[in-house]
C-alpha cells in the first residue's frame, strides 16, 4: 500500500469512496472532499466493469445478441432485451402478435416489482436501517417466484424472442401472480407508511439531496429520480411500446426533490405496477405468442426507448442487411442520472453520501464504457484486439 | 492466590471473556430473528475469535508500530479491569473500595479512548474519520451516562457500587428514576456503538471506522473489550435499576432482559448521523439527566 500523504494546511482532505468499498455493491471512484464532516467537492471515475458488450454485439448474429444484451444487467435484463427486440422488429419490418406484448409488458413490470423492493432494501441499507432492507428483500422473494414459474428463471428471465415471447399464461400462473400481487400491495402498504412516517428514517430522508425541477431538467434526469423532482418523464407514456397503449400507465411524480420524495415516488410505483399487471391478465388478447423473423434484417437504423426501472433506456441499433448488427449502442439510466449525484453531493454530510448515491439506483457495470475522445498514442480511429488489450493492461497497472 | 484466581479465571478473566461472547451471540442471534434472518450459531463469537486470533497481524505502514500493537491490549484490560469492581454472575465484586464506581466508568471509557487512539494512529481516511466520530460520540454521552449512573450512587450515599448495588436490591430504582435508566440504557448503546449510534462504524460510509486498518489478533482483542463491556454495562444498569443482580438466576434474567431491549431498539432504528448524536446527547439525554439530578438533590437534601 502506498502511504498516502497526509494534507498539508488548505489542502484538501480526500475521503475516496471506491473501487472498492461497502457502500458500492459494484465497482465505481468516488473521491469526495471534505471539511470535518461536510463535504466540499466530489469527482467521480467509471468503467471499473467494462465489458465491452457493444463491440462482442458485433461477432454475433442477431439471435445470439439478444442472450448476450440481456446479461447487461442483472436486475432489469427483461427491459434490455424489450428495447432490442422492439428495435429490431421495426428494422426487419414486423411486430411481434398482441399477446407477446401483453406478456412483454406483464414480465417488465414484474420485474420493476423486483427491481423496487431490491432499491428499497439498498437505500434502507445505506441509511443503516437493516430491518427495512432485510424484509423488502424477503417479499422480494415472491415477486423473483412469480417470475421463475412464468419464465423458468429467478434472473436474466429470457422471455423475449425475436418476434414474440417464449413463455405463455396459463389460469393457474393468472392465479398464482394474483395471489403474490395481494400479498406484496400489502406489504408495500406498509413500507410506504414506514418511509413517510419513521421519524428517525426522515430524519436520513426528508430534506436530503434535494433536486428541484430546473437542476434536474438541466442534467437530464431520468426515471424515478427525475419524477420525484416533478418532471413528468415516463417512455411508458410519452411513447408507448409493447402494449402499454392498451394499458396504459398513470404517472406518478412527487415536487419535494429529496430523498423521500423518491422513496415515496419509487414505493407509489409499486402500486400502479400492481394495478397495471391486475389489468393485463385480466384482459389478455387471445392469439399466437410469436410471428416469423427473417434471418438477415434489411439495411437501417433505428432507435429504440423503453422505461427500465431506473429511467429511460435507450437502444440504437444499425443494420447493414447482414444476419450480425453493424451497431448496437445501448445507453442506461444510471449515465445521465450520475451527474446529479456530484452536484448534489456538495454541501451534504459526508454520512448522507451513500444514500444520495443509492437515491439514484445507479447500475455501474450497465452503464460502463469505453469512449475514446482523445487518443493519446496517436493511433488512428480504429482499434485493433490487440491495442484494446494493451490499454486495458497500461489502465489497470 | 483467590485474588489471582479472580483476576485469571471467575469472574474476571476466561469467564467474562466467555460471557462476553455469550452476550454478544445472544444479541447478534435476536437482531437476526428481529430482521426474518437465521443468525449466526451459538459458537460463532468464538470461532471468530479463535480464527482472528490464529492470524497475521498487519502493521500497516506510517503507524507507530508499538501503539498499533499495545492499544488493543489496553482496551481489553481496562475492560477486563472494570469486571473486577462489578457484581457479574450476581456475585459480590471481588474489589471494592471506596470511589469504585468512578473507576469503573473510567475503565469502560478507555475501550473507547483506546479505539479513537487506534483510529488516529493510522493513516488510513476511513480510520482517521472514525476516530473523529468515535471521540466526538465519546464526549457527547459520557456526561449524560456518568450522571444517569450517579443517580443511585446519591439516593443509596456512597461512591461504591458494593453499596449502592446491596441499596438497589432492596428498591427498583426504575421506579424513582426512570429518566435515569433510559439514559443509562441509551448511553450504554452510545459506549458499545450499536445502532442507532453506530456512525462511527458505519460501513456504508467509512468501512469499519477507526478499526478499518485492524486485523488478526488486534481486531479479536476490540471485540473480546467490547463483549466484556456489554457484560459489564448490562450488570451495572441491572444492578443499580432492575432492583439488584443478587444471585446467578436474577443476574441471568436481568441482563438478558435487558439485552432484549437493546436489540429491539438496534432493530427498529436507523443510523443516526453523527452530528444528530450529538445534538441528540445534549439537548435532550444531558439536560432530561440534568433534570432529574435536580429533582434527586432537592428531594435528598431539602425533603429527606
Amino acid at each position: 500500500m502506498q502511504v498516502p500523504i497526509m494534507p498539508a494546511k488548505g489542502e484538501k482532505f480526500i475521503i475516496p469512496i471506491g473501487p472498492q468499498h461497502p457502500a458500492l455493491k459494484e465497482p465505481g471512484h468516488f473521491e469526495f472532499s471534505v471539511d470535518g464532516e461536510v463535504v466540499t467537492g466530489a469527482s467521480l471515475r467509471l468503467g471499473y466493469v467494462h465489458r465491452g458488450i457493444e463491440k462482442g454485439t458485433e461477432g454475433r448474429n442477431w439471435v445470439q445478441t439478444l442472450y448476450l444484451l440481456e446479461r447487461i444487467c442483472g436486475i432489469c435484463s427483461h427491459v434490455h432485451a424489450t428495447a432490442y427486440c422492439l428495435g429490431v422488429e421495426r428494422l426487419a419490418g414486423v411486430e411481434a402478435p398482441p399477446r407477446a406484448q401483453a406478456i412483454r409488458s406483464l414480465v417488465a413490470e414484474l420485474e420493476r416489482i423486483h427491481s423496487h423492493l431490491l432499491w428499497l432494501g439498498v437505500a434502507a441499507h445505506e441509511a443503516g436501517f437493516d430491518m427495512l432492507f432485510m424484509h423488502s428483500w424477503r417479499d422480494r422473494e415472491i415477486v423473483m417466484n412469480l417470475l421463475e414459474g412464468l419464465t423458468g428463471n429467478r434472473v436474466n428471465y429470457s422471455a423475449n424472442v425475436l418476434g414474440g415471447v417464449k413463455c405463455d399464461i396459463d389460469a393457474r400462473q393468472t392465479d398464482a401472480i394474483l395471489a403474490g400481487l395481494e400479498h406484496l400491495e400489502d406489504r408495500t402498504r406498509h413500507y410506504l407508511t414506514v418511509v413517510t412516517s419513521d421519524v428517525m428514517f426522515l430524519r436520513r430522508t426528508r430534506g436530503i439531496g434535494v433536486m428541484t425541477k430546473d437542476v434536474a431538467e438541466k442534467l437530464g434526469v431520468v426515471g424515478p429520480t427525475a419524477r420525484a423532482s416533478g418532471v413528468a418523464r415516463d417512455v411508458r407514456l410519452n411513447a408507448p411500446y409493447a402494449a402499454y397503449d392498451r394499458y396504459p400507465v398513470e404517472l406518478i411524480t412527487a415536487t419535494a426533490g429529496d430523498l423521500e420524495a423518491r422513496f415515496i415516488v419509487r414505493v407509489q410505483e409499486l402500486f400502479e405496477t400492481y394495478r397495471v399487471i391486475r389489468a393485463i391478465l385480466a384482459d389478455l388478447p387471445e392469439g399466437e405468442l410469436t410471428v416469423r423473423m427473417p434471418r438477415r434484417i434489411k439495411e437501417g437504423e433505428t432507435i429504440s426507448r423503453v422505461e427500465a426501472p431506473r429511467g429511460e433506456l435507450f437502444y440504437f441499433i444499425k443494420s447493414n442487411g447482414s444476419d450480425t448488427a453493424e451497431r448496437v449502442k445501448v445507453r442506461t439510466p444510471t449515465l445521465p442520472n450520475m451527474a446529479s449525484v456530484l452536484t448534489l453531493a456538495v454541501g451534504h454530510q459526508l454520512a448522507d453520501m451513500p444514500m444520495i448515491l443509492a437515491g439514484i439506483d445507479p447500475c455501474f457495470s450497465c452503464n460502463d464504457r469505453m469512449i475514446v475522445v482523445r487518443d493519446p498514442a496517436g493511433r488512428g480511429a480504429h482499434w485493433t484486439w490487440d491495442d484494446l488489450r494493451e490499454y486495458g493492461i497500461e489502465y489497470y497497472r | 492466590m483467590s485474588a489471582v484466581f479472580a483476576l485469571v479465571i471467575f469472574p474476571g478473566g476466561v469467564f467474562i471473556l466467555l460471557a462476553g461472547m455469550l452476550y454478544e451471540w445472544v444479541d447478534r442471534k435476536l437482531v437476526a430473528r428481529f430482521q426474518n434472518r437465521v443468525g449466526p450459531r451459538w459458537f460463532q463469537p468464538l470461532a471468530d475469535t479463535v480464527k482472528l486470533l490464529a492470524k497475521e497481524e498487519v502493521v500497516p505502514d506510517g503507524v507507530n508500530a508499538q501503539l498499533f500493537v499495545v492499544l488493543p491490549v489496553i482496551a481489553l484490560a481496562g475492560a477486563l479491569t472494570a469486571v473486577l469492581y462489578v457484581p457479574v454472575f450476581g456475585l459480590a465484586p471481588s474489589f471494592s473500595f471506596s470511589g469504585d464506581l468512578i473507576v469503573t466508568i473510567y475503565m469502560l471509557s478507555l475501550l473507547t479512548l483506546c479505539m479513537g487512539l487506534a483510529g488516529a494512529n493510522t493513516l488510513n481516511r476511513f480510520s482517521l474519520l472514525g476516530a473523529t466520530r468515535t471521540l466526538t460520540q465519546l464526549f457527547s454521552y459520557e456526561a449524560p451516562f456518568l450522571l444517569a449512573l450517579l443517580g443511585p450512587a446519591i439516593v443509596a450515599g456512597s461512591w461504591r457500587i458494593s453499596t449502592i448495588a446491596d441499596y438497589a436490591a432492596g428498591h427498583w430504582l426504575i421506579l424513582t428514576q426512570p429518566i435515569g435508566f433510559a439514559v443509562a440504557l441509551i448511553g450504554l448503546m452510545g459506549k458499545l456503538e450499536l445502532p442507532p449510534f453506530d456512525a462511527p462504524e458505519a460501513e456504508t460510509e467509512i468501512v469499519a471506522g477507526a478499526l478499518t486498518e485492524y486485523s488478526g489478533r488486534g481486531l479479536a482483542l476490540f471485540h473480546l473489550g467490547k463483549g466484556v463491556e456489554l457484560v459489564v454495562g448490562l450488570t451495572l444498569v441491572a444492578a443499580f435499576y432492575l432492583g439488584g443482580v443478587t444471585n446467578p438466576l436474577w443476574f441471568a434474567v436481568k441482563t438478558l432482559a435487558l439485552l432484549v431491549g437493546l436489540a429491539g431498539v438496534q432493530t427498529l432504528l436507523t443510523r443516526l448521523r453523527i452530528d444528530q448524536t450529538v445534538g441528540l446527547w445534549w439537548r435532550y439525554g444531558a439536560l432530561l439527566v440534568l433534570v432529574q439530578f435536580l429533582a434527586l438533590i432537592l428531594w435528598e437534601g431539602v425533603i429527606a
